[in-house]
């Protein structure tokens, strides 16, 4: 639930880009009503718990845009959520790959992957990536 | 009353569960008459004796009788409890998502619905149907029970534009984001007898059918006590006319289905006849006829029978057995007097003569009206188009996900729950991978290209993001259920494993870029307790000092193998292990230039972690598992590792889609046009035995064998034989161009292909490459414009890429 809001305020945060970091172009070129129809049924079910079947929509949406990072974002989200916390870092590593210069989305990836690593108790991964996280956040 | 109590809990457990608790037995299970009539054969007595042995015998034979009636009832209270039909595991295809924007021709939605049997016409009120409409679609969806839960009928416009999705509302007009269309069932996984039913509860039986049934088979059905005394005694008048024949109730029907074997002795008829009764006594009408309409065989689909009126429902007319109109009621009821010799496909004016004369019989049973009659009478059969592809029409992808089930389930379960699996299977990719090759098989043998006729293959295409397997194809016969080459034959894959090297060589970019120079000479590599190792080039002869991207492009075995051995074979064995091949790679310099044997699955595992930049996905055929209701039992999740940074991979994917642009995949583009980018690798092994392609766009990943089952020598090529296959597939599907995102530790350069250093892009000839940052080269090449092309020996570069 945290994570979700978090998220939320990630993705509202996005439109106000920081000073000194290039400009991110818009992930999807335009707003698909399929993709934000299964991203809202996924946010639906996140917050009545129902984790598989927000997973299961993030991916119906991945199918239809399998580049867009900010559902490869959501569902990394979604799996540290499950406690899936190896998967939640490779997917926001997924999301990084995509993310071209969008900083802010690569910033809050870098925290995902933090969280992880402390999660699975690897406490220097996490320093690092929070560190990795920070410079994308400047 | 004790029983009576039980048959209520049974009716409560039938709510959930219906028919469910009746099991039919194996054909193996006994032919208790037999034991009968040896036991009644008693001792011979002395003939003066004669009167008491006669009681003695009579009372032996009443104890008898009674003994084994006790037995009958035994066996029929146990075998109908808690025992439940076998349903075989249902398997679906990934389901059709309709939105704007999305790239699929018309007629690719068409072939979709029409593989769902939908009808061509519409039916107000009811749904299962489309109608085309210049380059709209009307389309009314039937119901569906999902993974993520049931999904109502609905109709929908689908308007097209070109090849796309332009428009998708509902009939107000309302714009639809997203319209799934439930998945076309591909088969399943079968009890040994390959019985196929789909469970009704009796409430779902339209009246008319259970009228007609009972109207044509059994009048007194709701009457008597098991057994029907008049048409008893006809057919023991007809057993002196020499023919056993009718006078079975529905009871004794479903009692010689369930407990006998098909042999006509009056023992049998006198068994059955008791069966019968004990059956009545323990259970309601309701029961015993929902338990028949479930039984009943009513069809052959190959090697699938068809039991029960709900899966005929599906299976004649592709709609849900509660939406059968009365003719359609009446023609199942006609196939229960003998499904193959009615059989409506094989015989259509036989089948409607019968469905007529239920129909007739019904209404002189004052059931229907003369009015109804006459209508119905007029319908024609009105039977779904396709008649169905036996147990299942893509063998070869069932047996994967068969293999992938049996990692969770008993095989036991998955013959007899009933469970539904969604997988990833899509049809069209399916459609133009068996398409691709089989044409392209039938058109080698034709023109008598390669070896004797009789060439094999297999194809594998996946999803390169999520690693979803979308076709699988087993051999040139698709529909045979037989070896499997895309999972089973393991043949060496030649050239097909160097991407493992190059990649590794390329992870280390302080020694390796694309521009490195790599030595093509004679090589030999020499290894205690083997013989030497001599590697050749294809073209037979050696290139010299070649740049690392054009050693790839143009599969030159010997620079390959130096490097091999120059990085370790390893470190080699190891990047393919991290690629995902789990197969032990013996530790041989031989195995770099492909000397191992893979199966056309696992070179597809290894090109999609290529494929998605890095990221291995495991190649998976199921989604879902649900219970035959639809409870969720269990997701396969979208599962992604990192196996490699993404700048390795990314100068990787460059060099290979290099491969297809002037490297020995070049004939690609008589397929694909240069913007989709394609990436690839052929392959093919010594004396040319076996041909590969493997290679992706941006929405597949591909790996095509081709070759014999015995392993002959046949002049192929994988750019001549294998290539064709996978580029008309591809071409078919038209991929999505390849677009791997720039990590941002890559940078270009140009690059002076004469020195192989920095270029200003104005220069005749200067190639831009990318590099991982750092690795590019620092120094400047002398100015472009003073080299005079043409005058001097021409390097390699400049061969290459035709200056």
């Amino acid at each position: 639930m945290r994570i979700l809001t978090l998220l939320l305020a990630l993705l509202a945060g996005c439109a106000a880009v920081p000073p000194g970091v290039p400009p991110a172009p818009p992930a999807p070129p335009q707003e698909n009503l399929a993709v934000a129809s299964l991203v809202d049924s996924a946010h639906n079910e996140a917050a009545a718990g129902r984790l598989a079947s927000a997973a299961a929509s993030l991916e119906r949406a991945l199918r239809i845009e399998p580049r867009n990072p900010r559902l490869w974002r959501e569902l990394a989200a979604v799996r540290m959520q499950q406690g899936e916390y190896a998967q939640a870092e490779s997917l926001a590593a997924r999301s990084n790959a995509w993310a071209g210069s969008d900083a802010q989305l690569r910033a809050e990836n870098w925290r995902l992957i933090a969280r992880s690593r402390d999660a699975r108790g690897d406490a220097d991964g996490a320093r690092a990536a929070n560190e990795t996280a920070e410079r994308y956040a400047r | 009353m004790r029983a009576n109590q039980r048959l209520a809990a049974n009716a409560r457990q039938a709510g959930t569960a219906c028919g469910h608790r009746f099991r039919r037995l194996s054909a193996t299970h006994l032919a208790p008459g037999r034991r009968l009539r040896q036991s009644k054969i008693g001792p011979m007595v002395r003939r003066a004796r004669w009167r008491r042995a006669v009681w003695f015998g009579l009372l032996a034979l009443a104890v008898l009788a009674a003994g084994y009636t006790v037995f009958l009832d035994f066996r029929v209270r146990h075998e109908f409890e808690g025992r439940r039909f076998a349903l075989p595991a249902r398997i679906y295809a990934r389901p059709l998502e309709l939105h704007v924007g999305l790239r699929i021709p018309e007629a690719d939605v068409v072939r979709e619905l029409d593989a769902l049997g939908y009808r061509t016409q519409a039916r107000e009120g009811e749904s299962g149907w489309y109608v085309r409409n210049g380059n709209q679609l009307d389309i009314a969806a039937r119901p569906f029970v999902f993974w993520d839960g049931p999904q109502p009928a609905r109709r929908m416009r689908v308007t097209f534009d070109g090849d796309a999705v332009s428009a998708l509302r509902d009939m107000q007009g309302a714009d639809l984001p997203l319209a799934r269309l439930e998945p076309i069932a591909i088969g399943g996984i079968y009890p040994t007898n390959n019985e196929d039913r789909v469970l009704v509860r009796l409430g779902e039986v339209p009246k008319s059918l259970i009228d007609e049934l009972i109207a044509v088979e059994d009048r007194r059905f709701y009457t008597h006590w098991g057994f029907d005394p008049r048409a008893l005694a006809r057919a023991s008048l007809s057993l002196f006319t020499g023919r056993v024949e009718g006078g079975s109730t529905l009871t004794q029907q479903l009692v010689k289905n369930f407990f006998l074997t098909p042999e006509r002795t009056i023992q049998r008829k006198l068994t059955e006849l008791v069966m019968a009764v004990l059956l009545e006594l323990h259970y309601s009408k309701q029961e015993i006829l929902e338990t028949y309409l479930n039984e009943i065989y009513l069809g052959q689909d190959r090697d699938r029978a068809i039991h029960g009126v709900g899966l005929a429902a599906q299976f004649y007319f592709g709609k849900e057995v509660h939406s059968l109109t009365l003719e359609e009621s009446a023609l199942l009821v006609a196939l229960v007097k003998g499904p193959g010799y009615y059989d409506p496909y094989r015989h259509p004016r036989r089948a409607l003569e019968r469905r007529n004369l239920v129909l007739r019989e019904t209404k002189d049973e004052g059931i229907i009206t003369a009015a109804q009659y006459e209508a119905a009478r007029a319908t024609p059969l009105g039977l779904k188009a396709k008649p169905g592809t036996g147990t299942s029409p893509y063998p070869a992808f069932v047996q994967l996900v068969h293999r992938q089930l049996r990692e969770d389930y008993d095989d036991a379960d998955l013959r007899s729950e009933g469970l539904r699996i969604f997988t990833t299977l899509d049809p069209r990719v399916q459609a133009a991978a068996e398409h691709a090759l089989t044409d392209r098989l039938a058109q080698f043998d034709r023109q008598k290209r390669f070896g004797a006729p009789g060439l094999e293959g297999a194809v594998v295409i996946a999803d390169p993001q999520t690693g979803e397997v979308q076709a699988l194809v087993g051999g040139r016969e698709t529909t045979f259920r037989g070896f499997n080459r895309a999972l089973d034959t393991a043949r060496p894959v030649g050239s097909l494993l160097k991407p493992a090297i190059y990649l590794t060589a390329l992870a280390d970019p302080s020694h390796y870029t694309l521009a490195t120079p790599l030595d093509d000479s004679p090589f030999v590599w020499k290894a205690r307790g083997a013989e030497d190792w001599r590697p050749a080039n294809y073209d037979r002869r050696f290139h010299g000092a070649v740049p690392l991207i054009v050693a790839l492009e143009q599969s030159y075995n010997v620079a390959a193998a130096r490097l091999g051995t120059g990085l370790g074979v390893e470190r080699v064995i190891a990047t393919a292990r991290k690629l995902g091949i789990e197969r032990d790679l013996p530790p041989y310099a031989a195995t770099l230039l492909g000397a191992v044997a893979l199966s056309p699955f696992e070179v597809a595992q290894m090109y999609q972690t290529i494929a998605s930049g890095g990221f291995r996905s495991p190649l998976h055929a199921i989604r879902d598992v649900t219970t035959q209701d639809g409870t969720p039992l269990k997701r396969y999740p979208l599962a992604v590792e990192q196996a490699f940074p993404p700048e390795p991979v990314y100068l990787l994917v460059a060099a290979l889609q290099g491969v297809v642009r002037q490297g020995t995949a070049q004939s690609l583009a008589q397929w694909l046009p240069p913007e989709i980018g394609a990436a690839g690798k052929t392959g093919t092994t010594n004396d040319q035995r076996d041909a590969w392609f493997a290679g992706f766009t941006g929405d597949h990943v591909g790996v095509v064998w081709v070759g014999y089952d015995d392993d002959r020598a046949a002049r192929l090529l994988g750019a001549s034989a294998a290539l064709p296959v996978w580029g008309e597939a591809m071409a078919a599907l038209q991929p999505e161009p390849l677009a791997l995102p720039l990590p941002e530790g890559v940078e270009q350069a140009w690059i002076d292909p004469q020195t192989g250093l920095l270029a200003d892009s104005g220069c005749a000839g200067a190639m831009q490459l990318p590099f991982a940052a750092g690795s590019a080269p620092t120094a400047r090449a002398p100015s472009c414009a003073g080299v005079a092309v043409g005058e001097r020996v021409k390097s390699w570069f400049e061969r290459i890429f035709g200056l």
